[in-house]
């Protein structure tokens, strides 16, 4: 690591928001550097539906929620409009969704600035042909559909051109604190190299999402997180051009989000008291599909391509204590800025918590501004006007994109590694150009590398060759790594086509390919088993 | 309306063996298929039985034999008439093949340059099995084609170390630019076999990689491109013109080696009299107490009634599409609803995508005959049979051959191929 050892302030977390809160300090003239455990965007935020919150779904159980979304999900447009596609989106009143809250829904989305907009059923059909023709009412909302890995690689971007050190495989061991209780550094360990060492600070930012409570106990505060996991399925294509929400209080399966080719039905919620534990069950694929079939009927004989979960950052604000419902859905969505040295003597440790991807840079703007003040700096906040530095375009994202370049690269013959998602051949070399020591999960979330119908079955030996020809003999654990990941994915949901997929990836990796067989793998597995 | 002796349903190697040796005994036979099948998944060799710990497919099949719900433990004595049947034909279609159920089970490369088994092979893969000496390997890739990964394998094959203890005196790894391809991507193996099947590209294409070549005793793996309709002709040019030994190494489907042993069985068909049709699945099925009378295919306008005394189920488990699982758990026989003995669904997967997966063994129970349950003239062959790890146990081909000729046996006693 050639990181500088003194900063003025340490961001942990290096998702939506902690990369929110980089780029604010760094803009504002701070000296900063930020810490991350595994690869960016790799825990919630790379782990979400894709939506751009317009804040209907919280106009009654969350009003705050809400307005922050509708307020923040106009900024994204301006200052990112390429990680967003706007596809608009839908409230659905379906047979089983209450009258009640069909009445109430207009009105609470006025009271929040929310346009609204009653939408005539033959119109809503003729535009989303494959919903339930039961549906009752519909209502037309700014909803969007959000690219996380490219807006937290944006952000990061940005405060790297305002001089913030990024570090990801950087895990936080502990805290260095002076006598008075305020911490003085911070202690990392390089998680690849295995070295550990200390960044001096003035201030410690906790943008830790879900394990902020993990990282408050190593900094001897205390912090009391509810993580909610968030169970979602890949359809292996869009059902609806827009996003489709149920007319009814959250629930889950009420959401239908389409992003990129694909899309994702959405979302359990369950209190886990691990952050970590991000493992889908039968039971949720199952309730998730019998939901989803009240929005799009026979969408349980559609494909899924996998299954995956999030970790929401809830906190739970001992404000509230007493009253803690069971369902974690209902503890608020907002968010919370929380100075420890106030609250528990740790001083210069705040904590940023709760909130959505969608509210990540007015979560880093309030957190950067109690940061900032404290620090004696009284530069204002300029991420609301300062366009994101990158992807390059300024225009919105649409789903001819990904095509429209390859044609522009070679003719439309550029050489194809994967082919389910365009990735050329020159995309991948250029990821590896960027982030040279990546695992080919990382460069999944860079490229979308192996995220298609075959999940990795034929860009997982080309990449690897890849990796090997870049680095020499490190690209089989990488491959055998990747090979695992997708499969935790694909196994939720592996019925039908998907199943028939799982075995002609078995059949390439077990019989032709013989994995298992390779030399350095197969001393790895003698050495630990 | 087409009628047949046998309706085989299903082109995989189960299906297209059964087929043609129904066809050369004298019956009429039908082969109707929904497409083209996991032929062109393989590797090309032929698994007969090599589970761990097995020296030759010989001792293999005796370990699988001893496993109760084995299909090989029914099976087991037609292994050696199937396999001398399936390599006489196969053989006589243009595709030779060395090795037997006693020759031993011998590491060969593959294209990521790991090891794995193998002893009976087609002419093309042959070299890889034969002892090194003091031959060099080198392995070559091309330019544009994506599949070879050479210089990958060579240095995964280079650290193998008493694995292939045996193995070549050097491993090196030549990328060669073919000609005539410039600016030419997505380049799949079979592309490149069709131009070795012309050949004046061929000639210049070999000149390219015989300038790439070091010199020296060397052995040349090859992506696997040598040719489709004119390969056995592309193969001999190829070591003549490079001057040593060469062996294909499979790669990523569609496999090319596939296509040609499904190329040999159907043109074996279609000369002794059979009748194939590809691309259409059988929508319904006619029956008559404990029997089926006929099926019905999709055709090109209107549904095609096949009736025949005898039908052959070959459409093979869920990697063929012959079963369908369905969310709930529950695994249906896609043409005559048969049971499929299943584990509990949550035991389907093992952690680990690489060991042996309970599910894979799902199948259909049948008797010595190779009659399932409660239809007396249907006979199930090949891996729709259960209780078989074919990828573990690398029994697929040999299963599908024995359990075909088991069924050409069985069938042979009744009005159906009674030549």
């Amino acid at each position: 690591m050639n990181a500088p050892a003194e900063v003025d302030v340490v961001v942990i977390g290096g998702g939506a928001t902690g990369a929110g809160v980089l780029r604010d300090l760094a803009m504002r003239g701070l000296r900063t550097a930020l810490v991350e455990r595994g690869d960016f965007a790799s825990g919630t935020s790379g782990r979400y539906h894709g939506l751009l919150h317009s804040g209907a779904r919280y106009v009654e159980s969350d009003p705050l929620s809400a307005r922050h979304c509708i307020a923040e999900n106009a900024v994204l447009r301006r200052i990112a409009p390429a990680t967003v596609e706007p596809t608009g989106g839908y409230f659905v009143a379906t047979p089983d969704d209450p009258d009640e809250y069909l009445e109430r829904f207009p009105v609470a989305c006025a009271t929040a600035g929310i346009e609204a907009e009653p939408m005539p059923l033959d119109e809503l059909f003729r535009a989303e042909p494959l919903l339930n023709r039961e549906i009752r009412a519909a209502y037309r909302v700014p909803d969007a559909s959000l690219e996380p890995w490219e807006l937290v690689e944006a952000n990061l971007a940005s405060a790297r051109e305002h001089g913030a050190a990024t570090h990801r495989y950087t895990a936080v061991i502990g805290f260095e604190r002076s006598p008075d209780g305020s911490i003085t550094a911070v202690r990392v360990r390089d998680e690849r190299a295995g070295e550990e060492r200390a960044i001096e600070c003035r201030a410690v930012v906790s943008a830790a999402g879900a394990w902020a409570g993990k990282v408050a106990v190593l900094a001897g505060a205390r912090l009391a997180m509810s993580p909610g996991k968030g169970s979602m399925l890949i359809l292996n294509r869009r059902m609806t051009t827009a996003v489709v929400n149920r007319l009814a209080p959250p629930g889950d399966g009420d959401i239908l989000v389409p992003v990129h080719t694909v899309c994702i039905l959405g979302t359990t919620d369950i209190a886990v008291p691990d952050p970590d534990d991000v493992h889908v069950t039968r039971d949720e694929v199952d309730a998730l599909l019998a939901d989803g079939e009240r929005l799009v009927p026979g969408i349980r004989h559609a494909r899924v391509l996998r299954a995956y979960a999030g970790t929401r950052p809830l906190y739970d604000d001992p404000d509230h204590e007493g009253k803690h419902p069971d369902e974690s859905r209902e503890i608020s969505r907002a968010h919370h800025v929380i100075d420890h040295g106030q609250r528990d003597g740790v001083g210069g440790f705040w904590s940023i918590v709760g909130g959505k991807l969608t509210t990540y840079r007015l979560m880093a703007r309030d957190v950067a501004d109690a940061v900032a003040t404290s620090l004696g700096v009284d530069a204002p906040c300029r991420t609301a006007d300062e366009p994101l530095p990158s992807p390059a375009t300024g225009t919105p994202y649409w789903l001819g994109d990904r095509l429209a370049a390859l044609e522009a690269e070679g003719g439309g013959d550029a050489e194809l590694i994967c082919e389910c998602e365009l990735v050329t051949r020159r995309r991948l070399t250029q990821a590896l150009d960027e982030r040279g020591d990546s695992s080919l999960d990382d460069l999944r979330r860079t490229t979308r590398l192996g995220m298609g119908p075959c999940q990795g079955a034929f860009c997982t030996p080309r990449a690897a060759a890849m990796v090997d020809a870049r680095r020499p003999g490190t690209a089989n654990l990488p491959l055998r790594g990747f090979l695992d990941e997708r499969f935790r994915g694909t196994r939720p949901i592996a019925w039908g086509d998907q199943l028939t997929e799982l075995w002609l990836a078995a059949g390439i990796f077990r019989g032709t390919l013989a994995v298992a067989g390779l030399a350095d793998l197969s001393e790895a597995e003698r050495a630990t088993g | 309306m087409p009628r047949a002796d046998v309706v085989v349903i299903g082109a995989g190697l189960a299906g297209l063996s059964c087929a043609a040796e129904l066809a050369e005994r004298g019956a009429s036979v039908f082969l109707a298929a929904k497409g083209i099948a996991t032929t062109h998944w393989t590797h090309g060799g032929l698994d007969v039985a090599a589970p761990p710990g097995a020296s030759t497919h010989r001792a293999g099949l005796a370990l699988l034999a001893a496993l109760d719900g084995h299909p090989y433990h029914a099976l087991g004595s037609d292994a050696d008439a199937a396999i001398d049947g399936h390599l006489a034909r196969a053989a006589a279609a243009g595709l030779v093949h060395s090795g037997g159920l006693d020759t031993p089970l011998l590491p060969i490369p593959t294209a990521i340059g790991s090891l794995r088994p193998a002893s009976i092979l087609p002419a093309a893969q042959a070299a890889a099995a034969e002892p090194w000496g003091a031959d060099g390997l080198v392995l070559v890739g091309f330019g544009g084609y994506r599949d070879a990964w050479a210089a990958y394998a060579a240095r995964n094959l280079a650290a193998a170390g008493a694995a292939w203890a045996d193995g070549p005196a050097s491993i090196r790894a030549v990328e060669v630019d073919l000609p005539g391809v410039d600016g030419l991507h997505n380049l799949a193996a079979q592309n490149l076999a069709n131009r070795f099947d012309n050949p004046a590209w061929r000639d210049r294409a070999l000149d390219a990689v015989a300038r790439a070549l070091p010199a020296g005793k060397i052995r040349i793996g090859m992506p696997p491109v040598l040719g489709l309709d004119r390969h056995a002709e592309v193969l001999a040019d190829a070591e003549r013109s490079l001057g040593g030994r060469i062996f294909e190494i499979p790669s990523l489907p569609p496999s090319v080696p596939g296509m040609r042993l499904f190329e040999a069985l159907r043109r074996r068909i279609l000369a002794a009299g059979g009748r194939i049709q590809v691309g259409f699945d059988v929508v319904s099925v006619e029956r008559a107490a404990e029997r089926v009378v006929a099926v019905h295919t999709e055709a090109a306008s209107r549904t095609l009634r096949l009736a025949a005394d005898a039908f052959v189920l070959a459409t093979g488990g869920i990697a063929g599409v012959g079963f369908r699982a369905l969310p709930d758990g529950t695994i249906d026989e896609r043409v005559f609803g048969l049971p499929v003995t299943a584990p509990p669904h949550d035991r389907w997967f093992s952690d680990d995508p690489l060991e042996p997966h309970p599910l894979e063994a799902a199948g259909i129970e049948v008797d010595a005959e190779l009659r399932p349950a409660g239809l007396s003239n249907v006979r199930v062959i090949g891996s729709a049979l259960a209780g078989m790890h074919y990828l573990e146990q690398r029994c697929g081909d040999g299963v599908a051959l024995a359990s075909a000729h088991r069924a050409v046996r069985s069938l042979a006693g009744t009005k159906a191929a009674a030549a």
